[in-house]
């Protein structure tokens, strides 16, 4: 096992990284940007190492400043949190090139699922099913052959787009051939970049993951996290498990995601992301090649620690959890970000007073204290605040009591926001897709 | 989060060196007066605090300038987070350094002389002129040569050769010319 981990990232997951390493056994270093110089994780590490300047691209992006922090500290291995550098394989070779160990996947893997058409691929090659769709659409006689195959409503794509930008819903297949000229249009005017392809559009999707384990050879599929309750494809709840499926298609979802982690030889922890149609079929999406902000959930209903079995699969350690592992009871969390409830808009500042809940079920994942000055220059997730009990019920009754008992002073904070969603007869019911937010 | 934090200093203060329970009243102009003068002095020094006791203790805390890699020697169970930065100096009556500082550009191993048997680079009490090289920083096997941004004279040395030193960390102290 590593004698000393640097942690390249800050704020609630280094936190939670140093608490393994802790727990392990394993020295911890801290690196900050001179923001974060009071940051609780720089307090809590081992050692610690200030790396740059505030902005990310000089501190937490800056490769060589992380590199050398681990060089002087002797550090032997790298773990990459989320954000920030976790996904990019180019510094998990940088890393491995250097010496050290790098507490993630394998960095082909990861650039493998980190390009949309790649890891499309290769799920497919897996037997993972993908939303049908088409390779670039070049004819008007294509795109009607594809949407007779694929059926009405399909969206359009753009190859190199993002954002929004370039896409189109068609519902009409006599518009079809205006909204496919005008999608070219767009994406050549947004992308330089005017290639587009065809997918079915799926109206009220819900968003379902499924936490994967490997050692290379063999993996383990932990349950499925439903993550519908989102803005903007920021996730704001996460549940475990999902209401929306049955024990027959949980097992096939599960059994798809296993087989296929296994197939590519992935190793450490992974998340598959689907979407789930109205008819309860689920289709790939992306991976994730890195712990999740909303691992927790998982780890309340099957109590494991995520992070530690993260690090024991990167030391090279096999698998020794269960293949057939079941959920105990309902876990929730919802993020408390540090933003106006009303506009999301952004609400750094000094913490002038702050309670944060307990008691039975109750976890709370953050980096914040009393006095702490939040820095405008990072992400705006304050604490994750997580509730488990026997079942959703029982969970729900304790996040509302938890929420209750949260007391921010000074900067403004998403909290009610949270309180309107779980209140809401819907969200009760389990009656929700990923525009639950917007329709609010 | 523990109870014991949220109360702020006020009440450790008052219970702290001297012990005196005197009620609050206000202050008289002497008081006033003596209080603008300090007031004055830990903005002049750029102090993060001072308190006096008027029973005999001084308190400083100067603000944190950086510290050294790799000593944060953080109790493990220490519940409670910093209260201020920097460390706290009991009865200190430490001059305020002149001159300016040149720190550490990047995080890596500062060296003082280009070769382990060479002569250092510069010596405390000589003149340098602007771009002339100080001392190495290595960081991932590159030897990056940091030169000096003025004209002046090396007060101070402030750190070892082959320590490792941060980002922002201060390496000189230098009278500028």
């Amino acid at each position: 096992m590593f004698k000393k981990v640097l942690i390249a990232n800050r704020g609630e997951i280094a936190l939670r990284v140093i608490r393994a390493c802790r727990d392990m056994g394993i020295r911890s270093v801290a690196v900050h940007s001179t923001a974060d110089a009071d940051a609780l994780h720089v307090r809590f590490a081992d050692e610690k190492v200030c790396i740059g300047p505030p902005p990310a691209r000089q501190s937490y992006n800056n490769v060589p400043a992380l590199i050398s922090a681990a060089e002087v500290t002797g550090a032997d291995a790298i773990h990459p949190g989320y954000g920030f550098l976790a996904e990019n394989a180019e510094f998990a070779e940088v890393v491995q090139k250097c010496g050290f160990h790098w507490i993630g996947p394998q960095p082909e893997l990861m650039r493998l699922m980190g390009d949309k058409v790649s890891a499309r691929k290769a799920m497919e090659a897996a037997g993972v099913p993908v939303v049908p769709g088409t390779s670039i659409i070049e004819t008007d006689r294509q795109a009607e052959e594809a949407v007779e195959r694929i059926g009405l409503p399909v969206i359009i794509k753009a190859t190199g787009g993002g954002g929004g930008r370039g896409m189109k819903i068609v519902e009409d297949k006599s518009r079809l051939f205006t909204q496919l000229a005008s999608a070219r249009a767009e994406a050549q005017a947004g992308f330089n970049n005017p290639a587009v392809y065809l997918e079915r559009y799926i109206g009220r999707p819900r968003h379902i993951e499924v936490q994967v384990l490997g050692d290379g050879s063999t993996a383990i599929a932990m349950g499925e996290r439903e993550c519908s309750i989102q803005r903007r494809h920021q996730k704001l709840i996460e549940e475990a498990p999902s209401v929306a499926i049955d024990d027959a298609r949980r097992v096939e979802l599960l059994r798809t995601a296993r087989k296929a982690t296994a197939a590519i030889g992935y190793r450490t922890v992974g998340t598959l992301e689907f979407l789930l149609d109205e008819e309860r079929h689920f289709y790939f999406i992306e991976m994730n090649t890195r712990i999740q902000v909303e691992h927790t959930v998982t780890e309340a209903v099957f109590g494991v620690d995520l992070v530690r079995e993260q690090m024991r699969l990167a030391a090279g350690d096999p698998l020794r959890l269960h293949p057939d592992m079941r959920p105990r009871g309902h876990a929730i969390e919802v993020r408390i970000n540090a933003e106006d409830p009303v506009n999301f808009a952004p609400s750094p500042g000094l913490i002038t007073a702050l309670n944060l809940p307990g008691g039975p079920g109750v976890r709370v994942d953050t980096h914040i204290y009393a006095h702490y000055r939040v820095p405008p220059y990072y992400d705006s997730l304050l604490a994750k605040l997580i509730v488990h009990g026997e079942n959703r019920h029982v969970a729900l009754a304790r996040l509302r009591r938890a929420l209750g008992e949260v007391v921010v002073e000074g900067i403004k904070t998403n909290v009610e926001l949270h309180k309107r969603v779980i209140d809401h007869p819907d969200f009760i019911a389990g009656h929700f897709d990923t525009h639950f937010l917007e329709r609010l | 989060m523990s109870k014991a934090k949220a109360p702020v200093r006020k009440d450790e203060r008052k219970s702290s060196s001297c012990g005196c329970e005197e009620p609050l009243r206000a202050l008289g102009p002497e008081e006033l007066a003596a209080v603008r003068e300090l007031a004055e002095i830990a903005t002049e020094f750029d102090l993060a605090e001072l308190s006096v006791d008027p029973c005999g203790g001084i308190r400083i805390v100067r603000r944190q300038a950086g510290g050294g890699v790799g000593t944060a020697a953080t109790p493990a169970a220490s519940p409670l987070p910093p209260p201020a930065p920097g460390p706290a100096v009991e009865k200190a009556e430490k001059p305020v350094e002149s001159g300016v500082l040149l720190t550490s550009p990047f995080v890596g191993t500062f060296y003082r002389a280009p070769a382990p048997e060479a002569p250092p680079f510069v010596e405390a009490g000589q003149t340098v002129r602007k771009g002339q090289v100080m001392c190495i920083v290595e960081a991932m096997k590159l030897m990056n040569e940091i030169e000096s941004e003025f004209d002046g004279k090396i007060l101070e040395i402030l750190v070892k050769n082959a320590e490792h030193v941060e980002y922002g960390q201060s390496l000189f102290r230098i009278e500028k010319a």
